[in-house]
């Protein structure tokens, strides 16, 4: 029976698909369906149950600064995400304070999603309101101007076209922000 | 006959390899197609390589072009790897393996020839493409949507011309190679419909998890399934002896059908995602280590009594030290899949230190050795230099484990620094500059047996060695 399986091109393809979609399907298909937090977006007006505030959808300049980072590849440097390491809380802190960790449900309308795996640069999911506009442009030119000794690469295309600088900053000052974490506010007061 | 009763009692492949097997029925118009556009694209990713490996001890060398900046070199050489070389000289292997498994002729030779030009097409396609930034943004997905169309239908038309020559095999007992091989075509086609189609449709964190589970079984069951078809058949092969156990290879298959779709998680752990998701990646993460001892514990066994071969047997070499860093990368996988090691190890340097192990020091490293087998024979002449042979294998293998070994103590380094939140960032990038310098050159290493390897298949393809041996005995030794 078993050798006769075994030399069996039809029993082959059954088996090998049945054993395949047990995993594919309850890994994939399943997770979203039982919890929630993956598909709703983010909204907390309590301050006992942690930090409040509201995500909210993209702007269309938001979104085209969103399609720069894709296009520069600036995820294969930076993640987004503060994960339940107290480093990464710390790291991604600011003025003593720790920032929360990351949850699904503040990535709600990330498409495509930009988690990243590597960090060659530091995280950037918290990064929104670090820094003013100012000091992202001209980052942007030459990283190492502000930074001795960064490795980032100078993008000084992007530096010298004012609509494309506005967009990319426009969205990285969203990164983060749906939770309203920093004492003190940020720049902009 | 005798070989064919060894080969459908047994499950072995027939040992005694002879030039009447292999050269008169088979033309190997697409294997050569394929293995020989996978060998071009492979040089010339390897430059793209050497270039990203540069910028990060010179981060504005080329930096104001934006094609040749490092968010568009890094994809090119990635995919171009991934699919330019490694996919399409497995797939160009398979093409010549899978006919002599069958007893039969390719299925057809010329739908294989119109499937190795839509892969070039594609190739050439990403390369345009990513250099100008046309992204969609995810890891192994960046490919613009036509291209993902084009990919499938390659893959339809690979896999019709795979099962067509299994459906009409002369052999009944299939080798594991053919299983492999099979398995790869069926979750191939799922696991890339996931990552490059599904993921579409949804967002955020859903999206983030469609993504993985494609980029993990990108390895696990395209690069892992195809590589140990190779393995499978060229390490008797080229050793002349049988294989040590069917029945261990079919325990190694079943458990890698099952075990390695659910651990797809496993990149984001501690990151936005369900907890419960990621326990049930990291324990199937660790079951892992089954397939991979099985496959692993077949091969060492199959070289029992052998062993004197890897002292000039240069196919052996790349097949022997491939399984060993087949063993030690998916040794490194699960455990890195444990919570305590991955708030280390994740997102630091040792993770392109491991990926390179799997793709680079086992997986291309068993293409190769099946290319400097199979190209003589397809154009039947003798190898054109086995000393420059030799040569690309001491270069792969110091300058890979250079690269492989920094990037661990570095990374390791890195993420024990990027746990002390009172070292500013920027110094935890300063101090891996020594690590990335010893990466580049290391990478120049790698590059040379690149160079090595390619000049020597062109040479053998063109003939550039004069018509030495065709003697059939000469050229199976
Ligand atoms: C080669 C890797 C690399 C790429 C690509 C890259 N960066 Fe960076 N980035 C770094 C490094 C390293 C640092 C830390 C040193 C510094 O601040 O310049 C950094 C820092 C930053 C910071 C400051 C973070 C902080 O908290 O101080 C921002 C913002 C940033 N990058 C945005 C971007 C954007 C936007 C892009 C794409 C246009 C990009 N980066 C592309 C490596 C990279």
């Amino acid at each position: 029976m078993l050798r006769k399986a075994d030399n069996s091109a039809v029993a082959f393809v059954i088996g090998a698909l049945v054993l395949f979609f047990i995993g594919g399907i309850l890994t994939t298909v399943v997770p979203p369906l039982v919890d929630a937090s993956w598909s709703k977006p983010f909204e907390n007006s309590d301050p006992t149950k942690g930090p409040t505030g509201k995500l909210k959808p993209y702007t269309e300049l938001e979104l085209q600064g969103r399609a720069i980072y894709v296009r520069e590849g600036c995820w294969y440097c930076h993640t987004q995400q503060t994960r339940t390491i107290l480093a990464d809380t710390k790291r991604s802190g600011w003025r003593g304070v720790d920032s929360p960790v990351s949850t699904p449900d503040e990535f709600v309308y990330d498409n495509p999603h930009m988690f990243g795996t590597k960090r060659t640069g530091p995280d950037l999911s918290r990064v929104g309101g670090k820094y003013d506009e100012q000091w992202h442009v001209t980052h942007f030119r030459n990283p190492a101007d502000l930074v001795p000794g960064s490795i980032m690469p100078p993008f000084p295309w992007i530096a010298a076209d004012p609509a494309e600088s506005k967009a990319l900053v426009a969205y990285l000052q969203t990164l983060g922000r749906a939770k309203d974490w920093r004492p003190d506010g940020d720049f902009e007061k | 006959m005798a070989e064919r009763t060894t080969l459908a009692d047994a499950g072995e492949i027939p040992v005694t390899s002879t030039a009447k097997y292999t050269e008169s029925v088979h033309e190997d118009a697409t294997a050569r197609a394929f293995i020989l556009s996978s060998i071009g694209y492979f040089f010339i990713v390897g430059i793209v390589a050497l270039l990203v490996a540069a910028k990060f001890l010179w981060p504005s060398f080329l930096g104001t072009i934006p094609m040749l900046t490092y968010g568009r070199l890094r994809p090119l050489h990635v995919n171009g790897m991934l699919f330019g070389w490694l996919l399409a000289a497995d797939m160009g292997l398979m093409y010549y393996v899978v006919p002599r498994l069958c007893g039969v002729k390719l299925w057809s030779e010329k739908f294989g020839l119109a499937t190795a030009a839509l892969w070039n097409v594609i190739i050439l396609g990403a390369v345009v493409s990513l250099l100008m930034g046309w992204n969609q943004g995810f890891e192994y997905g960046e490919l613009p949507f036509v291209l993902d169309v084009a990919v499938v239908v390659a893959w339809i038309m690979f896999g019709t011309n795979m099962f067509m020559t299994v459906a009409t095999r002369k052999y009944q007992q299939m080798y594991v190679t053919l299983w492999y091989m099979m398995g790869t075509v069926l979750w191939t086609a799922f696991v890339y419909l996931t990552g490059n189609f599904a993921a579409l449709l949804v967002t955020g964190v859903n999206q983030a998890n469609l993504n993985w589970m494609y980029v993990h079984n990108a390895v696990g069951l395209i690069f892992t399934p195809i590589g140990l078809a190779i393995a499978y058949y060229f390490i008797p092969k080229t050793a002349n002896t049988p294989l040590h156990s069917h029945k261990l290879s079919m325990v190694g298959f079943w458990s890698l059908a099952f075990v390695y779709v659910w651990t797809g998680a496993h990149h984001m752990l501690h990151g936005p995602i369900s907890q419960w998701l990621q326990t049930i990646a990291i324990v199937f993460s660790v079951m892992l280590l089954i397939p991979v001892w099985a496959a692993v514990y077949n091969f060492f066994a199959t070289m029992r009594g052998q062993w004197h071969q890897m002292r000039d047997n240069v196919p052996i070499k790349f097949l022997i030290s491939g399984v060993v860093f087949y063993l030690l990368t998916c040794f490194q996988g699960p455990m890195h899949s444990l919570r305590s090691v991955n708030a280390i190890v994740s997102k630091t340097d040792w993770i392109p230190g491991h990926a390179h192990m799997a793709v680079l020091g086992a997986f291309s490293f068993f293409a190769i050795a099946g290319c400097y087998y199979v190209v003589p024979r397809m154009f039947k002449r003798e190898l054109y230099s086995d000393a420059l042979a030799n040569w690309s294998f001491w270069l792969f293998l110091i300058g890979g484990l250079g690269f492989f070994v920094t990037l661990w103590l570095g990374g390791f380094w890195q993420g024990w620094q990027w746990n002390n939140p009172s070292i500013p960032f920027i110094d935890t990038v300063v101090n891996l500059q020594p690590v990335w310098l010893v990466r580049f050159f290391s990478g120049v290493l790698m590059f040379g047996g690149i160079a090595a390897f390619a000049y020597n298949i062109l040479a053998t393809a063109i003939g550039a060695g004069g018509e030495k041996a065709t003697d059939g005995a000469a050229v199976a030794a």
